[in-house]
């Protein structure tokens, strides 16, 4: 078939559907998609943060049943909550080093407070037989393993979507079509070894 | 001048090296998934283990969900609820879109044991029912030394849990967002529809002008038309496995679950 027998309105649609075609084969389409699975991997991660704030309460009024004396692990706890739950997280974060920052540091305080409480905690035997709180600690073990899970899956995502910014042909779409399209952030790999509180029986 | 654009180069080359030191900490090699019992690490003897594929056999056909025990050499350094979550996704075991896919790992040589729980599971097989089932049903049995019986006791109660109310977490089994087609997905069909359908038109057209021209129906002569698939397409079809044995259904996890040590 010869392309000259198509008639002209057909051939110009088939021209405009081709360069299409031949853009999507470009990449053209990459940016939004990386950009779309990273931002549904960071809302992974801000779920199971949520997850472990919201077991805390909980945790604070057994271990307080027990060994109230401890009241400064106890206090310390309790303020790193309220301050990683103040913190303000919308679409701007992932992108703002500041914000991303502000977020990492709150949560790693109440990482290492948490951490505390769990070492504190060994010292009293009744507590540590308590069904409640075995429920309770399993529980939390089991979000924290899910954070660094869902961590290191945000990483990965993010690592895909910043090399398609700036690696070719991702890096010409990122200087023309989406301009708006920035770096995300990403957690530094300190904390992400960093192995969740584990309390030995 | 030339010293800036060595250093630039040796940094570039340390962290090409970085890269490489990175990706072999992380590239651990997985068992193949023989059966619904992989015993890598030789614990069970051959009657437990056909007592146990039949058990979870009977588990998957009764409930869709999967469950796979494997017992490991080795757990290449790394901690068991790393290696967990990564050999599920890895064999991608439970059913796609549900994830409903559990793994009772043994590490006998590290003395660690592990429920890797699907996020389909999560409801009912959450990480303090997991926690007891390990900590009452099987470290007591796998402290006397007896793998089968703790193993098999396990199993047990990793079925109870997530048969009790089975049709509460088939309702509320977990979607991973990307696992479902999108809205580029169904554009990209209609758009492939609509050329398809233009490319038919324009060529039914011209031999319908040959034919009103004497030239006769060109039809039979036609080429053949290549229209391209992109990429998302060509793994339709590839989840087909042999028959008679056993594969992962597509199923995610997310390091659900809970460990314990003996």
């Amino acid at each position: 078939m010869s392309y000259t027998l198509i008639p002209r309105r057909t051939r110009i649609l088939l021209t405009t559907m081709l360069a299409g075609l031949l853009l999507s084969g470009c990449g053209v389409n990459n940016i939004p998609t990386y950009d779309e699975s990273a931002k549904a991997r960071w809302s992974d991660v801000q779920n199971q943060y949520q997850r472990r704030a919201d077991l805390i309460p909980n945790l604070v009024e057994t271990v307080k049943g027990y060994a109230a004396q401890e009241r400064e692990v106890l206090t310390q706890v309790t303020e790193a909550r309220a301050k990683a739950s103040q913190i303000k997280v919308d679409a701007s974060t992932v992108t703002d080093p500041a914000k991303f920052k502000e977020y990492q540091d709150a949560q790693s305080a109440l990482t290492g407070a948490l951490g505390r409480l769990l070492v504190t905690v060994e010292r009293y035997p009744d507590l540590k037989s308590n069904q409640n709180f075995l429920a309770l600690q399993s529980q939390l073990e089991g979000t924290e393993n899910r954070i660094s899970v869902a961590r290191r899956d945000y990483i990965e995502s993010v690592r895909a979507y910043n090399t398609e910014l700036k690696t070719f042909p991702g890096l010409v779409w990122a200087s023309t079509l989406y301009r708006s399209y920035k770096p995300m952030e990403t957690f530094t790999v300190a904390e992400d070894l960093a192995k969740p509180p584990t309390v030995k029986f | 001048m030339f010293f800036q654009f060595r250093t630039a180069w040796g940094r570039a080359i340390l962290g090409v090296l970085l890269c490489v030191a990175a990706f072999a900490a992380y590239a651990l090699t997985f068992p193949e998934l023989s059966g619904r019992v992989v015993d890598d690490a030789g614990i069970l003897d051959p009657s437990t283990k056909a007592a146990l594929e039949r058990k979870l056999a009977e588990f998957e056909t009764k409930t869709t969900g999967q469950l796979v025990v494997v017992t490991l050499k080795s757990l290449q350094g790394t901690s068991i609820e790393d290696y967990g979550y990564q050999l599920g996704r890895h064999w991608q075991i439970g059913q796609k879109e549900k994830n409903t896919g559990a793994l009772l790992i043994v590490a006998p040589n590290e003395r660690k044991v592990r429920i890797e729980v699907g996020y389909g599971f999560e409801g009912t097989l959450t990480d303090a029912v997991s926690r007891l089932i390990i900590e009452n049903s099987i470290i007591p049995r796998f402290r006397a030394n007896d793998f089968a019986g703790g193993v098999g006791r396990g199993v047990d109660d990793i079925i109870q849990a997530v048969s009790v109310d089975s049709e509460e977490w088939k309702a509320r089994a977990k979607q991973r967002p990307d696992d479902q087609p999108g809205l580029v997905d169904v554009l990209a069909l209609v758009f492939f529809l609509f050329i398809f359908f233009m490319i038919m038109r324009s060529v039914a057209g011209q031999s319908r002008g040959y034919a009103q021209t004497g030239a006769g129906s060109r039809r039979g002569a036609r080429g053949p038309i290549f229209i391209p698939i992109p990429g998302s397409w060509g793994s339709w079809g590839s989840s087909w496995s042999g028959g008679g044995g056993f594969s992962g259904g597509g199923g995610s996890f997310g390091g659900g679950g809970a460990s314990g040590s003996w």
